[in-house]
């Protein structure tokens, strides 16, 4: 398995969390399942809107896009593509930036922790870590190539 | 060269079955989790060696519907505000205006939520006014700007959205200041705890108690369960024929369609 099927799989596994969230968002599903922290007390929480919309839907907007990103890395005209690379790169960091920002939320104004954000987050930070290692593997094809 | 081919196309297909393996456990999963989290799991039967829910709180519906569903709710709570926003505009369009309910929400302010006595108490004072309703609308819209995590000074809030509601903003805020209201939540209070009401929102509908927030599907099949028990007949849906009342005979607005 290569980093990108990696990093397929999980963002795959990332949009469906981001579509549960989203369906509770929008009443389609009643309750959440929520062992440890109170996850309803921060999705119902004024910092579970951004932008107008839910975040978990900015979420699978997300997820969506490296998902398709991936994918497409796979395909033999992109598969050592450092400008897709790159975009995976920008993309998971500005994921990471933005998951840490809701973290932030969290712990310091909302006072509660939702188990399926931190799984989120864990996940957008191990996409980050995946992109910057394909981003530096292809970067040193490039050099390779122009040696 | 064909070992390497070979061993691609190998991970290639492994990868391709994991992902739809994924995709399929996904959508089982969220349809599970769609199905499992509307079944009604907090019913109990109404002790009926309770004491009696007469004309505390504040009603909304015709006084000769066939049946009263009772609500006890906190303001600042996260799930009583989505029922409040999100099954509440069809209760009320479809079953309270409809002659079929009357609707009463009794305070049952929580001590983990720091500011719902304020909310509660804030709501009083917009009943006072005949603006119980719109007051209870406003609150749970507005949750964020007023609940614990949002702000020190609940008040100055409440005061802002109230101002909007009532007609008569000086009387409101005095209100507000004087804790004049303290008493009325209280008493509602009482009577939640009386009631062994241990949650919000909690609802009373018939013969039975449920204690989680309910969707409009599960509320409609509670209402309806409950009337045919009764052997009351509920009105043709013809539309609008409720009257709204509050507390004391005090008639109220009835919110239409939202």
């Amino acid at each position: 398995m290569t980093k990108r099927m990696w990093m397929a799989l999980i963002s795959l596994a990332g949009l469906f969390l981001g579509v549960y969230l989203t369906m509770y968002k929008f009443g389609i599903i009643g309750s959440l399942a929520c062992n440890v922290g109170s996850c309803e007390q921060v999705q119902t929480s004024r910092w579970s809107v951004f932008l107008g919309l839910p975040v978990a839907t900015w979420g699978v907007g997300f997820y969506v896009l490296m998902l398709a990103l991936a994918i497409a890395g796979l395909q033999p005209r992109f598969m050592d593509s450092r400008r897709l690379s790159l975009a995976m790169l920008l993309l998971t960091g500005w994921g990471v930036v933005f998951t840490a920002w809701l973290n932030y939320l969290e712990a310091f104004v909302i006072h509660a922790w939702c188990e399926w954000c931190l799984g989120s987050a864990g996940m957008v930070l191990v996409l980050f870590v995946l992109a910057l290692m394909d981003w530096r593997e292809t970067k040193q094809i490039d050099e390779e190539v122009a040696a | 060269m064909v070992k390497a081919s070979k061993k691609t196309s190998t991970s290639n297909r492994a990868f391709y079955l994991i992902i739809a393996a994924i995709a399929i456990g996904g959508i089982a999963a969220l349809t599970y989790a769609s199905t499992k989290s509307n079944e009604i799991v907090n019913a109990s039967p109404v002790d009926t060696t309770l004491p009696a829910v007469k004309s505390e709180g504040y009603v909304m519906g015709s006084p000769t519907a066939p049946l009263e569903v009772i609500e006890f709710g906190d303001f600042e709570c996260p799930q009583c505000g989505r029922f409040a926003t999100l099954t509440e505009p069809d209760v009320r369009k479809n079953l309270v205006n409809a002659g079929k309910i009357r609707l009463r929400y009794i305070d049952f302010p929580l001590p983990m939520h720091p500011h719902t006595w304020n909310a509660s108490r804030a709501a009083a004072c917009a009943d006072a006014q005949g603006k119980f309703w719109e007051m209870h609308d406003a609150l749970f819209a507005n949750q964020d700007r007023w609940d614990g995590a949002a702000t020190n000074n609940p008040d100055k809030v409440l005061k802002q959205l109230g101002d909007q509601i009532v007609p008569d903003k000086s009387k409101f805020e005095q209100c507000i200041d004087s804790k004049e209201m303290q008493a009325k939540v209280q008493a509602h209070w009482k009577l939640a705890e009386a009631r062994h009401v241990n949650g919000t929102p909690t609802f009373v509908i018939g013969d039975q108690q449920i204690g989680q927030s309910l969707t409009y599907d599960q509320f409609k099949q509670l209402v309806d369960s409950a009337i045919a028990k009764s052997g009351k007949t509920a009105p043709p849906a013809s539309g609008d024929t409720a009257k709204s009342t509050t507390v004391g005979g005090k008639k109220g607005d009835t919110k239409k369609g939202q």
